[in-house]
């Protein structure tokens, strides 16, 4: 479905702060995939999804999207079928626009804009169906202005907008690590529901082992930009938080010394 | 009362390019400086045709058309050649006085004796000191609703996310390139309309007309943004026109207190200084 052949990107090349953030990286997602992805600090997991998403362009390597190039696909164009939802709650929104807009705007992703009006009563109450699913209570504020909405609210929203036609490929950039722990919780929840419901094909970064652990059914450790870790099915749903730290260590051949990964999860 | 009649006109039709200068700063975020040369373009190419006995209302069509392009090229300069927003905006206004100067072939066109679209609106027997107001407020008000209803409209919800978020904006399959070039050329073509009114209305078009556009069409949309907010769309289209209003009126309340007509530019510059740093003096108290 998604395949990543020989992926390689490097910034500052040539200079003195050349950072080889991904180095060939091979990856094959199947379709209905959910992988969640592991690992420390500059290990290259939200550049690995930037390029997916066509933020940057790769050095080396090839991106295939159902096998079709999309290597040298503007990022605009691949957000067609590209659903994401990132770290910062204020990225995936627009502040001054109301709810139902921001909902309208995802709706138009993967068709051609028009001189239509971009509201009418029918769109509200199916934005008003899909907010009362998530019970956050957003379906009577439909016109109410983004920007006076919590942290985990707009989160809630933004994985609604990703979601909202249904995406080839959902890509999380440790979308709850912004949160309190118990708004964490209804939000992973929620994506855990979308993501099954739909059967989205998904890649998630967290820095929870116990939540990459838990949620999908694949999981994947990357470190100084190369896939140490690659664990499936069975394998996967029987693991603990501390055979994973040995494999890494094993793996990586280094001592597991990540403060910012969360052994367990925090609540 | 004379005094309130002539605010209204000049603020209707100076309103107009306030509405433009609200489509740059206000819904795009983009800080554009086209604005001086796109006004004085407007003028120049409408002012230049009626004065060789074109038809005015094609005269303003085509001045709304050159400013378009101008708005366009602003707007190539900062996505294609990477130039930021206000030098992008810059170097189209500095080529266009060249170019204003050439479309005119001198420093300025005066349309006394010409056919003005006011002539026509005269000759369908509107009175003849109700003409600029009928008018102004029809073209005022007409440019008003369609542009609510365009921001309204699913590639108008575009341009506002591109304004407000790039960045989700892109992650929604929205090409921001594009709708910075579209939003600026409506913008310039709006601005350049109401250049093209302006000289109708003034009788003369000249090369300096759109020294300090923009300070001004930014006063009217602070001003009208403090009196009435920006809870909604329609509502700060409207406070961009009444705030335009306003600020005719205080020039020509200057006027008559005795300031001459060249201080007015420093005058404006004061005004919108204050407008915009009281919000911060307010909390600072």
């Amino acid at each position: 479905m998604l395949e990543l052949k020989g992926v390689t990107k490097i910034f500052n090349a040539g200079t003195v702060n050349e950072n080889v953030v991904l180095r060939d990286i091979n990856l094959k997602v199947d379709e209905g995939d959910f992988i969640s992805i592991i690992g420390s600090n500059g290990a290259g997991k939200s550049t690995l999804l930037n390029v997916i998403a066509g933020v940057y362009p790769v050095d080396k390597g090839t991106i295939l999207l159902d096998g079709r190039d999309i290597t040298r696909v503007p990022e605009h164009e691949r957000a067609r079928f590209i659903g994401r939802v990132f770290q910062d709650p204020m990225k995936g929104t627009a502040p001054s626009m109301t709810i139902e807009e921001n909902l309208a705007i995802a709706y138009c992703r993967s068709s051609r804009r028009t001189l239509q009006w971009g509201l009418n009563n029918k769109l509200r109450e199916e934005f008003r169906q899909k907010l009362a699913e998530t019970g956050l209570g957003l379906e009577n504020r439909l016109n109410y202005k983004v920007k006076l909405l919590s942290g985990g609210q707009r989160q809630a929203l933004t994985l609604i907008i990703a979601t909202m036609v249904k995406p080839k490929l959902l890509l999380l950039d440790e979308h709850t690590a912004a949160l309190d722990p118990s708004t964490a919780r209804l939000i992973n929840n929620l994506t855990e529901k979308i993501v099954l419901q739909k059967g989205i094909t998904t890649l998630m970064i967290t820095h929870n082992m116990e939540h990459a652990i838990k949620m999908g059914n694949r999981l994947i450790m990357m470190d100084k930009g190369q896939i140490v870790l690659d664990i499936k099915g069975s394998d996967k749903s029987s693991l603990t938080v501390n055979e994973l730290v040995g494999m890494f260590e094993q793996a990586a051949q280094r001592k597991f010394d990540e403060d910012r990964i969360m052994l367990r999860a925090s609540s | 009362m004379f005094g309130l009649i002539t605010a209204l006109e000049q603020g209707l039709v100076f309103g107009i390019m306030a509405l433009g200068v609200y489509i740059t700063f206000k819904v795009l975020d983009f800080p554009d400086l086209t604005v001086d040369g796109s006004f004085p373009l407007g003028a120049a190419v409408a002012s230049i045709m009626i004065f060789n006995g074109g038809n005015p209302f094609l005269a303003l069509f085509l001045a709304a058309a050159a400013g378009m392009a101008a708005g366009c090229i602003t707007g190539l300069l900062n996505t294609r050649g990477k130039i930021t927003g206000l030098l992008s905006g810059i170097l189209t206004m500095t080529a266009l006085y060249s170019i204003n100067l050439r479309i005119m072939g001198r420093a300025n066109v005066t349309l006394l004796n010409a056919r003005t679209i006011f002539t026509y609106i005269e000759e369908w027997g509107v009175p003849h000191r109700w003409v600029f107001l009928a008018l102004f407020i029809i073209t005022a008000f007409l440019i008003k609703v369609l542009l609510d209803c365009f921001l309204k409209t699913q590639i108008g919800f575009a341009l506002r996310a591109t304004g407000d978020n790039p960045e989700m904006a892109r992650a929604n399959g929205i090409n921001t390139d594009t709708m910075k070039i579209l939003g600026l050329s409506l913008s310039n073509g709006l601005i350049a309309l109401s250049g093209a009114l302006v000289a109708q209305y003034q009788g003369f078009a000249d090369i300096g007309m759109g020294i300090g556009t923009i300070v001004a069409g930014l006063a009217s949309v602070i001003i009208g943004e403090m009196m009435l907010g920006e809870r909604s769309i329609c509502m700060a289209t409207f406070a961009t026109l009444m705030g335009s209003f306003i600020y005719r009126l205080s020039i020509g309340i200057a006027l008559r207190l005795g300031f001459a007509a060249t201080d007015l530019k420093l005058l404006t510059t004061v005004l919108v200084i204050i407008a915009l740093s009281t919000p911060k003096i307010r909390n600072l108290l």
